[in-house]
């Protein structure tokens, strides 16, 4: 698959999907009950939107049935990861070493042009376990010359404190959390900081640890959750000053991060552009599905389209201020995110992760 | 008067000064009107404000006086960021739905409690204590009176600006304060906070943190005490949290037995069904009456049905008046509250839309059977009221949990027994209207006995 025209792209990539020499049992499955054939009927980035949403099966699918035929009797799978869980049993996916490699290169460059040179060692306050932002985090560290040190977080438990009202137990996790960060901040060579923001906003509860951060710390990347454009701002003005800050909207679903557009001027919204043509968005009216204007809020529908993995017309839970794509670049960029308030008919719950 | 100008910004005040965030929230008035956007802050910006508070120092008490004093007089008398006095009271009866007569009025008593801050914190001082470790008392041995702590967290409410005039006197006592306002209505502590920090309060001193639930947390989190308004929910979060003084449901009563005439109390009991629009902790929801309450019923329909509906705004306004939507929700509410209970007033509805969307509430007044009947304890912000009958058998236990008691009688032992009753916070006796507050009196205790400590100090050549 080409990156050179869309069009050619989308179709290329259904070619590959619904072939049945190519294509993996679940889409090969799932392609019966459609009442479109995408070899044929879709055919541009558009189209993609005929699909339906087919992310909560991913809470069932025997993760193996996921991986195109097209690779072979021996496909070079990373491994296998979990989504946060936010609403109901975790959702699951593969990930393959060729879409790993391009994410990460893609990662790369755009930490580069938030002006991150390499040498220091990472630390990362964020899911580890199944969840894939921790293989990324110790890969990413890895690619710029150091090492990644993680810490256990589980996200489904706070989740779970949050659901049941236990406020001072979630206060709790989060202190021993930010011990436990404290440990490795303290003692090791720590440039970046890969961290959520509840826990960030939990670290600069503490000025010892602020000090420290200031002192140490070259980029704090934050993701996982929001970060509102006032806390943001404090950070960088107030408690971060001589931080870059680096924001991430990802996601298990798009099987990585869209990262912060860099190089935009002071006091402007962090912007996020995805991995185009493979990971796109679109910005849509909740009710009416309808593509909303340039500047208007709406809900984010991801599609993932590489050669390892499909998952087209994904209705995240996240709105978003809709913004003109980075040149070249097939759908919306993102801005200002926050979470809906209810998705799948369960609230959603915002936690430490 | 002319409406406000097109909308006013309400920023946080937080210990670098005025704050305006990029999540406004509107502040609309009774007919749905944007008024003002009121400027949310996140955790973050309250977990460095509460900081900064615990890090400044308590200013000497003598200037704090001095301060309070100057305090009033610019919240009573000054234009704050461009807004006169009578623009503020205009303001508050838009959007909170108070007769522009209550705010008015209002303003004059919170000012007052500003003066007499330093004053009234000393009734809840114990007898054996003083107010510094260097009085000559203390060398033989001698209690001193101390703070519980340096932050105090206040997460307001918005039914009446008169709240406001409690916790100032956190300040007179040396605590630095952090005010969460009612969304519903700011205007009084952005007002008054302005006026404190205009009269010399360091902006470490006083802030004004208008935030979500999350942040709300984080306010009381960050604060060594806190008070909380609110109803039963509220109650049920910070209740168990003794750092937490809470201010819940009033449920006020009276209760007139059969040796007084109700009729020589009228006045009385319609002003503390009905004064400052009904909308208070301190209005009475509940009348017990010795013997038939029927003509009683009558009287009070008779009198609370005279009452008429007006736009908040209007010189003659006295009931008060929600958004349309609101005041529906409030009627079908007591529709099923109401239940079997007999209505005098109210039966047929208590909404009057005024046509620009908004509605006045209107009084109800219902008979109930029994004294322990559950509707007596339903307290609606406006006039409603449930009249009982209320027997030797009942009792003082027909008359728990109640803020304010005003018992008309001369049994002296049933006076004994309500004054004894650990939930009746306060007991009047005679002809004494249950929304009479003074600044030397307690509402639900003194707040200065939450704030305050004894400590023994001794001092030896």
């Amino acid at each position: 698959m080409t990156e050179t025209d869309p069009d050619t792209f989308i179709q290329a990539a259904m070619e590959w999907h619904f072939n049945p020499e190519t294509g993996s049992p679940f889409w090969l499955e799932r392609a019966a009950t459609l009442d479109f054939d995408p070899r044929t009927d879709v055919r541009s980035h558009a189209d993609l939107r005929r699909f339906p949403n087919v992310a909560a099966e991913l809470r069932d699918v025997r993760v193996a049935d996921l991986i195109p035929r097209g690779y072979g009797p021996n496909p070079d799978v990373v491994g296998f990861f979990d989504s946060g869980g936010t609403t109901g049993a975790p959702k699951r996916v593969v990930l393959m070493r060729d879409w790993l490699d391009r994410m990460l290169a893609a990662m790369r460059a755009n930490y580069a042009a938030h002006g991150l040179e390499p040498g220091k060692d990472w630390l990362g306050v964020v899911p580890t376990g199944p969840h894939i932002v921790g293989e990324l985090f110790r890969r990413s560290a890895a690619g710029f010359g150091g090492h990644g040190f993680t810490i256990d977080l589980d996200p489904r438990w706070v989740k779970r404190l949050i659901a049941e009202g236990r406020g001072p137990d979630v206060g709790a996790y989060a202190d021993h959390l930010i011990e436990q960060a404290e440990y490795v901040l303290r003692t090791q060579d720590i440039g970046v900081l890969m961290i959520t923001p509840p826990l960030l906003e939990r670290l600069a509860l503490r000025d010892d640890l602020v000090a420290l951060v200031n002192e140490k710390v070259r980029l704090i990347s934050w993701g996982g959750t929001q970060l509102d454009p006032d806390s943001r701002e404090l950070y960088k003005t107030e408690v971060f000053p001589g931080v870059a800050l680096h924001g991430n909207y990802g996601s298990t679903m798009m099987l990585g991060v869209a990262s912060e557009r860099p190089h935009l001027p002071a006091g402007t919204s962090c912007v996020f552009d995805p991995l185009a043509p493979y990971v796109t968005f679109d910005v849509v009216d909740p009710d009416t599905g309808d593509t909303v204007a340039y500047g208007e809020r709406g809900q984010v529908v991801v599609s993932h389209v590489s050669r390892s993995f499909l998952l087209p017309n994904n209705l995240e839970r996240d709105l978003a201020i809709r913004v003109p794509a980075a040149p070249g670049q097939i759908g919306d960029s993102v801005a200002n995110l926050r979470p809906v308030m209810t998705f799948e008919r369960e609230a959603v719950i915002e936690g430490v992760y | 008067m002319t409406a406000l100008a097109p909308t006013v910004d309400l920023p946080a005040l937080g210990a670098n000064g005025l704050f305006v965030s990029h999540i406004p929230l509107p502040v609309t008035d009774v007919a749905g009107a944007v008024v003002a956007e009121l400027s949310l802050v996140p955790s973050l910006f309250v977990n460095r404000t509460l900081a900064a508070l615990r890090k400044a120092t308590t200013v000497p008490a003598d200037e704090r006086v001095g301060m309070l004093t100057k305090a009033a007089d610019l919240f009573e008398h000054a234009t704050i960021a461009g807004h006169t006095p009578a623009d503020y009271a205009y303001a508050v009866s838009r959007v909170g739905g108070l007769p522009i007569t209550t705010v008015e009025h209002t303003v004059g008593t919170l000012a007052n409690r500003l003066r007499l801050a330093h004053y009234t914190v000393q009734h809840a001082r114990p007898a054996g204590a003083v107010t510094d470790w260097r009085d000559p008392l203390t060398r033989s041995g001698r209690a001193v009176w101390t703070r519980r702590g340096d932050v105090f967290a206040v997460l307001a409410a918005g039914n009446h600006p008169g709240a406001h005039s409690l916790w100032p006197e956190a300040l007179a006592l040396g605590y630095r304060v952090a005010v969460r306002p009612s969304q519903r209505e700011p205007f009084t502590p952005h007002r008054l906070i302005l006026a404190l920090r205009a009269a010399g309060f360091g902006d470490d001193q006083v802030a004004l943190l208008p935030t979500n639930h999350d942040g709300a947390d984080a306010i009381v989190r960050g604060a060594d005490l806190g008070l909380a308004y609110g109803g039963a929910d509220v109650v049920a979060k910070y209740g168990r949290d003794p750092r937490v003084v809470t201010q819940g449901p009033g449920r006020s009563k009276l209760l007139i037995t059969r040796d007084a005439d109700w009729r020589e109390h009228l006045d009385t009991i319609v002003d503390s069904i009905a004064g400052h629009g009904g909308v208070g902790c301190v209005n009475a929801t509940t009348v017990l009456v010795e013997g038939d309450p029927a003509p009683l019923c009558a009287a009070l329909a008779e009198r609370l049905s005279a009452l008429p509906s007006l736009p908040p705004e209007h010189a003659d306004a006295v009931l008060p008046v929600q958004p349309l939507a609101t005041a529906k929700t409030f009627a079908v509410y007591l529709d099923a509250a109401a239940a079997n209970a007999k209505a005098w007033l109210g039966g047929d509805g208590i909404v009057d839309a005024l046509g620009d969307g908004s509605a006045v509430l209107r009084p109800a007044v219902h008979e109930l059977e029994r004294a322990d009947a559950p509707q007596a304890a339903c307290e609606l912000p406006f006039p409603c009221v449930w009249v009982a009958p209320w027997t030797r058998a009942d009792g003082a236990a027909a008359l728990r949990d109640t803020l304010v008691l005003t018992v008309c009688t001369d049994d002296d032992a049933l006076v004994d027994a309500l004054v004894e009753e650990p939930t009746i916070a306060n007991v009047y006796v005679g002809d004494e209207r249950t929304l009479h507050m003074a600044p030397e009196l307690p509402h639900d205790g003194y707040l200065a006995e939450f704030l305050m400590r004894t400590k023994s100090v001794i001092r030896r050549p």
